[in-house]
Formats: structure tokens, sequence, C-alpha cells
């Protein structure tokens, strides 16, 4: 079996599991919908907004980018209406978010921005190695291959959380401003500088988005995680080897139910 | 394709400020702005009978090198390239003022009601252009001291008066800005233009901010790629953790965690 590859030896082994082990629950459908309605969003805003640059000394992937996107969306002026409008709705989803479920919104945050130095460091060290060298590369170092236990969000997810959180607030607030300026500020220079703040938000996000993309869709450890973000629920092995403190939590207060 | 200019003989100028008011009307142009100007010289009162000074007519110069183009990210202010005119595509504008900082003539001002940069087009969204009529400020000179016209047309008023004459264009010192505006001879002053500043937002955007996000994704995506062929090419062995629980009992010692 192992002989397979380890693909298939994955995804075999996901289905023994689909249909023997218990699966915890992990996402629920708002979750869900506000995790894809933010993909969908990020990725369009950021091809309309790579169109909205059009000069020759930032271009960040040439002029054949802005032209191109210009040329679908019939002129600049449409592409600056469709991206400015598309931001306003996703922002305004979140902020709608925020208000309607407040203690949920907390718990996320509380959740994303709560980190145990020691332990987080540990783990995001050995788990750069671990990708990118594998065990031999942390054996190198004289480290072991086992990874220090995770809450609900491992690091690496909690620092991409907080990057797209703090980033998002950063974006939505110098994206208005934008929006606003010709409308109804009489004074240029909150615009100018909203500009250059919102692109670097942007391109910090988007290296973070990239590895965000690839642990999830491409990598095999992760795969259970992003089956999850649709069907809701993971494997009780992929939560205990994953995120054990989670799993101790979740298995826990289950006991107490039960007891 | 058409490359519109203006050769402007400032000696015959007497100041009427005719060119202002008829560009002022044509375009709409609100209370208190212009889209040109009337410069002049200080006159020199000690001279007596002798004193004098000289008119400097002028408005954008629709330069071959727009710093004012440089200075704008989204191209929302272009060169066309079928008239050499320098737009404002208003729609796409987000008032950033940078173009009216960054241009040495101080040929731009921001629009008080639409807040995006306003500026001579030759009247060509006035519509004069498509009509066959000149500029408003050139037809209205009483001295015709304004010449407009097209640079490729080697039969045109200004093709000829550029062959004929010697000419000098007004230039800002640190770039040259190649205007395409030339007063025949001579002009006074030429001291008003200032350096070419780009605006810090935009500066910091293009030396600092847009190196910064390149390295930065490419970083990253430097690092997915490695991940990538490490999967690829040399995985490691499924853990052990996946199908026995191994691992796990070394982490059994207590590690609370504090999260509800």
């Amino acid at each position: 079996m192992q002989r397979r590859g380890n693909w298939e030896f994955f995804n075999g082994l996901l289905k023994v599991y689909a249909m023997s082990e218990k699966l915890i629950h992990r996402h629920d459908k708002l979750s869900i919908f506000i995790h894809w309605f933010n993909a969908f969003c990020w990725i369009a805003l950021l091809l309309t907004g790579l169109g909205l640059i059009k000069n020759d000394q930032l271009n960040p992937l040439g002029a054949w980018w802005p032209n191109l996107m210009r040329a679908l969306f019939g002129g600049g002026e449409n592409l600056m209406a469709v991206h400015q409008y598309l931001g306003l709705i996703w922002a305004g989803a979140f902020v709608l978010y925020v208000l309607l479920k407040p203690k949920e919104t907390w718990l996320f945050l509380k959740e994303v921005f709560t980190v145990s130095p020691s332990r987080d460091m540990t783990w995001f060290m050995k788990m750069n190695l671990k990708m990118t060298m594998g065990k031999k590369g942390l054996k190198r170092f004289g480290m072991t291959p086992d990874m220090p236990p995770q809450g609900f969000y491992n690091f690496g997810q909690k620092l991409f959380a907080q990057a797209t959180v703090l980033g998002g607030i950063v974006i939505v607030v110098t994206g208005a401003i934008m929006f606003l300026s010709p409308i109804m500020l009489n004074n240029p220079d909150p615009a100018a500088w909203s500009r250059t703040i919102h692109y670097l938000a942007v391109g910090l996000v988007t290296a973070g988005m990239l590895v965000h993309i690839y642990m999830a869709a491409i990598s095999k450890e992760e795969k259970p995680a992003f089956k999850s973000m649709f069907t809701g629920s993971v494997p009780e092995h992929y939560a205990k080897h994953h995120h054990q403190l989670w799993y101790e939590e979740v298995a826990g207060s289950r006991k107490k139910v039960e007891g | 394709m058409k490359k519109y200019a203006m050769v402007v003989d400032s000696s015959v100028c007497i100041d009427c400020k005719g060119c202002m008011v008829s560009c002022k009307v044509q375009n709409n142009v609100p209370k208190g702005y212009w889209r040109n100007w009337i410069k002049q010289t200080k006159p020199d009162f000690s001279l007596g009978k002798l004193t004098r000074t000289h008119f400097q007519p002028g408005g954008c110069m629709q330069c071959d090198v727009p710093t004012c183009v440089t200075a704008c990210p989204s191209g929302a202010t272009f060169k066309d390239r079928e008239t050499g005119i320098v737009h404002v595509n208003e729609p796409l504008c987000i008032g950033c003022g940078n173009c009216v900082r960054a241009c040495p003539y101080g040929a731009r001002f921001r629009h008080p009601e639409k807040r995006v940069p306003d500026k001579c087009d030759f009247c060509f969204s006035a519509g004069r252009l498509a009509r066959g009529i000149p500029p408003a400020c050139v037809d209205t000179c009483p001295t015709k001291a304004r010449v407009f016209g097209d640079l490729n047309d080697p039969d045109s008023e200004v093709s000829r008066l550029l062959r004929d004459k010697p000419t000098v264009r007004v230039t800002s010192k640190n770039i040259d800005t190649q205007p395409n505006l030339y007063y025949i001879t001579t002009t006074e002053p030429a001291d008003w233009v200032g350096d070419v500043e780009y605006p810090q937002a935009y500066s910091v955007m293009a030396s600092l901010v847009s190196p910064l996000v390149k390295v930065a994704v490419g970083l990253s995506a430097l690092g997915v790629a490695g991940m990538w062929a490490k999967q690829a090419f040399a995985p490691d062995p499924p853990d052990p953790g996946d199908d026995e629980h191994g691992p796990e009992a070394k982490h059994s010692e207590p590690t609370a965690s504090k999260q509800d």
C-alpha cells in the first residue's frame, strides 16, 4: 500500500477513515461560506486591483496585465468601478458579520491572537524545516520529528489569520479613503498615502496567501483541513495529530457531557 | 497620428488676458482657478522711460516626458499617443494629487468640486478639435501670439514656424520634460519653473514599497516552490502518527490549552 505513492496512499487512507473513523465537527456552514466568500473576493479584488496599477515604474506583473484587464472590463474606469464596489461588498459583509456575530468574532480573534511563544516558535521553526527538508532536515539540526501540540489553529494558520485580520482592516480603511477621496475629501494626501499603504498591505497578505493556498490545497499533510472547508468536519486521527490541544478540549468536553 | 503643439510669439503678447478668459468660459473652469496663464517679468522702474516688461502666455506643455504621468500609479492621467495631448481619465482618478505636485509648471489644479485634476487639453474635451477649430485661447488672441497645430503635419503653421524661426522651450532644471510649447526667438521670464519633485507618497511606493512587496511575494513563492519540490521529488514516508497514533504519547505531559 505504501509503495503505491503517497497521494494514492493518503487518499486510500482517507477513504478508510471516512468509513471507519469518527468525524469531528470543525466548521459550521456560515464559517465555510465566509471562507469561500472571502477567498473569491480576495482573488477577484487582487486581480482587478493589479489591473488598476498602470505605471512603468510600478507594474508588478508588467504592462500586459493592466492592458488585458482594462480590455476585458471595457476600460480602466469600469475596472475601477468593479474593484471599488466588490471591495465595498466584501468589507460590508465583514462589518455585518462583526455586528451580527460579536461573540463569534471575539472568540475567533481570541483564538487567532493567542499564541504561546516558546511552543509556537519551536513549531514554526520545525515546520519550516520539515516542509522544505523533511525529517532528515530536522535530524540534521538535531531535532526530533515530533511537533509541539497545536490548538484549533496551528501557529502557521494563526500567523496568516492575524495577517488577514490586520491586513484586512488596513485594506478596508485605505480603500474607503481612496473611494471617498474624489467624492468628499478636499485634501488629496490621505488618498495618496492610502494607495501606498493599500498596496503594501495587499502585497504582504498575498505573500502569506501563497503559503496558505499551498498548505491547504497542495500539501498532503493538510488535505483533511482542505476537505473540512467543504464538509465541515475532520477525521478524528487528523484532529488528534494536527490539532492535539483542540482535540483534547473537544474530547474532554464530550466526556463531560457523556459522564 | 498627430502631435499637437503650440508655438507662442511672446513678444507680441499685450497681456490682455483674452486667452485666459476664453479658456475659462469654454471649459467651465471654476472660480479662482485657471488652466492657462500669462506670466510677466518684473519691471525695473529705475530705467525710467526705458522701463519694460515682457509677457509670456503659457499653459500645459503636453510634455513628451510628462512627469505628471510618471507620478500617476493608475494611468488615470496619460499621454494620448494619437494626439500627444495629456489627458485625465476622471472616473479612474482617485484624486490623490500626485500629478498636480509633480508638474513643475503648475499647469494642473485639483478641481474643487470634482476633486480630480483639471488641466488644459487643447480644448479636446470641449470638442473644438473634432470640429476643426483651434483651442479657445488661440482663437481669441487678438495679436495671434498663440499658434496651434500638428507638428507631424509638415504644412501646418507650427511646423513652418519651427522650421523658419529659432525657438526656445521652458523646462525644469532637474528633468527635461521636453515640452511641446515653443517660444519664438526667446522668452522671459524663464526662472519660474521649479524642480520636478515627486510627492513622497509616490516615491515611497515606487522605491520602497514596490520592491519590498516583490521581495516578500518572491520569497514566499520560492518557499512554496521548495516545499512543492520536496513533496514531489523527495517525500517523507507517511507520518507514523497518521495511522499508529505514535508520537502523540510523547505529548501527553500537561500542556493544558488556555483557549476556551
